[in-house]
């Protein structure tokens, strides 16, 4: 039996993975268990004992889901506009997508708040120009925790779908006008079937990345617009109760699981993650 | 980082000069060969060349006037040389000690830590060389921590968004229909919002615990929709200098930072603060703990407590010790009366996840 020896060369990517991901993960799972010493599955009890923990934790998820429908409606057509422009304006628009990359995430929601807030540039121009005359409440509002997070994640919606879009071949569409597809038709029956892994890779993307927001949900929320990553890190740095900030974690990364898995049925997840070598 | 950077290097040389002159003078080999003796008054430490202790607190205005006021005197009367790291924070007291990789020296905490509840994680102070009978006994030092400095947790107003009303303490500001406006809060249970709604409804400071957490709850209602939530001082100071909140419970430094460095029209009601300290602790396992402990007597004696306040509106803690003449006016010190409040530190610690319950209940509902 011969084995392919380039497969050694991910062996550092794994010890690293295993050192830095895996230890300190089981770490905390076992902390969730054992602090307090006969801790057993208080700390998970405790949990489910405190009916603000569970409006935080569906709010979390009600608010991750907005912000990836938001980020689809965004994104898709984003995307699409891509595919279909000059490859000069497509680099320009690929840009304006990865440029928030490059800012750090504190700063773009620091400068949210700034265009936003009730003294904001946004509705101080409103209020001069006469459109309105209160100012609108866009921060400290679930609309400027959508807002702000659907800013940072839309990148991680359009690559992924234009990946995918970019790899379907003009000439379906074509051959759909030809069998006498109306251009709409083409698109609903042709392109949209065929974007689909890319759709899906961008809202697990950015669906399981928004469910570990804190920041952002601080600085643009109001009250009721906790995250579950506030609650545990104010556990983690301000309480030091890591046992308890540990099951809350646990919980967080089991329900994220549950929902992949449940994905996972729906589509083929290598559909999802590792359509590009198929071709 | 550029500090921290500075301070290697002048450590790099001094061992470097310690080395050479070592071959040919008589000099001690610094003090790590030598450990310090603590004896003496002390406002009257002995020289301790060598000796590099790491401070951590948090950073920006206050770690600099920290800086001024303390280590660099201190560095030109013991020899001793300073790292400090802006990022104090419990839970890294906690891992340092846990891990047993110990390299902070003197920590700067709020009145949430140093208690007997952290005694696993702290050196017990050695209070025959600090004098804890000079501290303000209001401020409660303990065995693990001793107070070095006061705040006020005030009400603040910007006096344009007040549109020309004054608040006179926190009935006023639970009260909307006297002066409308947002109000900027704390997002932490123990950080006095609870306390402050009570003293709202009528409570005598005195009488504030055990804390009566549905009457504050219900109190805090009457404000709900108004209610801004801020999680740094930075963010509170810059709420109430825009205006977007007409008043805010915030530290009297940020107040001031917002008056005088960003010329704000905003302004501090005294009535009904309260007053509450930060403390100095050493994490158990420090590896300069004798030379921590003579630093923080230092920093405490009533000769040098007040020199803080030469630099930022932080007060003294030593009741002995005079704060800088031009500031007093803006200290919290100097505006304690009958309707001044306390925290009862221990208290809070004890029943957190009961308040913190209450206070994700309240915002969540």
């Amino acid at each position: 039996m011969r084995v392919n020896r380039w497969a050694l060369l991910v062996l550092p990517a794994t010890l690293f993975l295993l050192a830095f991901f895996v230890v300190p993960l089981l770490d905390m799972s076992i902390r969730s268990v054992t602090e307090p010493p006969d801790a057993g599955l208080s700390n998970y009890t405790r949990f489910f004992e405190q009916e603000a923990n569970l409006r935080v934790l569906t709010n979390t998820f009600w608010i991750a889901t907005l912000t990836t429908l938001v980020c689809l409606l965004i994104g898709f057509p984003f995307a699409y506009l891509m595919t279909a422009v000059p490859g000069r304006i497509a680099g320009l628009l690929l840009i304006a997508v990865l440029l928030p990359f490059w800012s750090s995430l504190l700063v773009r929601t620091f400068a949210w708040q700034v265009i936003l807030r009730d003294t904001g540039l946004l509705n101080s121009f409103l209020m001069d120009l006469g459109l309105t005359r209160e100012p609108l409440p866009l921060v400290r509002t679930t609309t400027g925790v959508i807002i702000g997070m659907s800013h940072i994640l839309l990148p991680f919606m359009v690559l992924p779908i234009w990946a995918v879009l970019r790899r379907i071949d003009p000439e379906f569409s074509r051959a759909a006008a030809n069998l006498g597809a109306s251009p709409a038709t083409a698109f609903r029956r042709v392109v949209l079937p065929l974007s689909l892994p890319g759709v899906l890779a961008g809202c697990l993307l950015v669906f399981v990345l928004a469910l570990g927001f804190y920041i952002t949900p601080a600085l643009l929320g109001g009250p009721r617009d906790q995250m579950i990553s506030q609650l545990i890190v104010e556990q983690v740095q301000r309480t030091l109760d890591w046992g308890f900030a540990a099951a809350m974690s646990v919980l967080l990364m089991a329900f994220t699981l549950a929902i992949l898995f449940v994905a996972s049925r729906a589509v083929r997840v290598q559909d999802v993650f590792g359509s590009a070598g198929e071709e | 980082m550029r500090r921290g950077m500075t301070v290697a290097a002048v450590l790099a040389a001094a061992v470097v000069v310690g080395c050479s002159s070592g071959a040919t003078g008589p000099e001690p080999q610094g003090a790590a060969a030598s450990p310090v003796k603590l004896t003496g008054d002390a406002c009257d430490p002995p020289r301790q060349d060598g000796v590099t202790l790491t401070l951590a607190a948090q950073g920006g205005a206050y770690q600099d006037a920290l800086t001024k006021a303390w280590e660099e005197p201190y560095t030109a009367l013991t020899g001793v040389e300073w790292i400090n790291d802006g990022n104090s924070s419990n839970a890294t007291v906690r891992a340092q000690v846990e891990s047993g990789q110990v390299t902070w020296d003197v920590v700067d905490v709020g009145s949430d830590f140093g208690l007997d509840a952290h005694k696993a994680l702290l050196e017990p102070l050695d209070f025959g060389l600090i004098p804890r009978d000079e501290m303000n006994p209001d401020l409660r030092a303990t065995d693990y921590r001793v107070p070095v400095m006061t705040y006020g947790t005030v009400l603040a107003y910007n006096t344009d968004a007040s549109t020309g009303k004054t608040p006179t303490g926190w009935a006023d500001f639970f009260d909307p229909s006297k002066i409308p406006g947002k109000r900027g809060v704390w997002d932490y249970a123990t950080g006095g919002i609870f306390e402050m709604a009570l003293l709202a409804d009528g409570v005598a400071p005195a009488d504030l615990y055990p804390l009566d957490l549905d009457r504050a709850a219900a109190k805090l209602d009457a404000i709900k929709d108004d209610i801004v939530l801020w999680g740094t001082g930075a963010e509170s100071r810059e709420l109430i200098g825009s205006g977007e909140v007409a008043m805010s419970m915030m530290w009297n430094g940020r107040t001031w930072g917002a008056i005088h460095e960003d010329n704000r029209p905003v302004d501090i009601q005294w009535n009904q603060q309260i007053l509450s300290a930060d403390y100095f602790v050493v994490p158990k396992g420090s590896p300069n703990r004798e030379a921590a402990m003579r630093f923080i007597a230092w920093a405490v004696c009533a000769a040098n407590n007040g020199a803080l306040s030469k630099y930022i509106p932080y007060g003294p803690t030593n009741v002995n010790s005079e704060p800088d003449a031009a500031m007093v006016d803006d200290l919290a010190v100097s505006h304690v009366d009958d309707s001044t409040a306390y925290f009862d530190d221990a208290y809070l610690v004890d029943h957190f996840d009961e308040i913190d319950a209450a206070w994700q209940d309240w915002k969540s509902r």
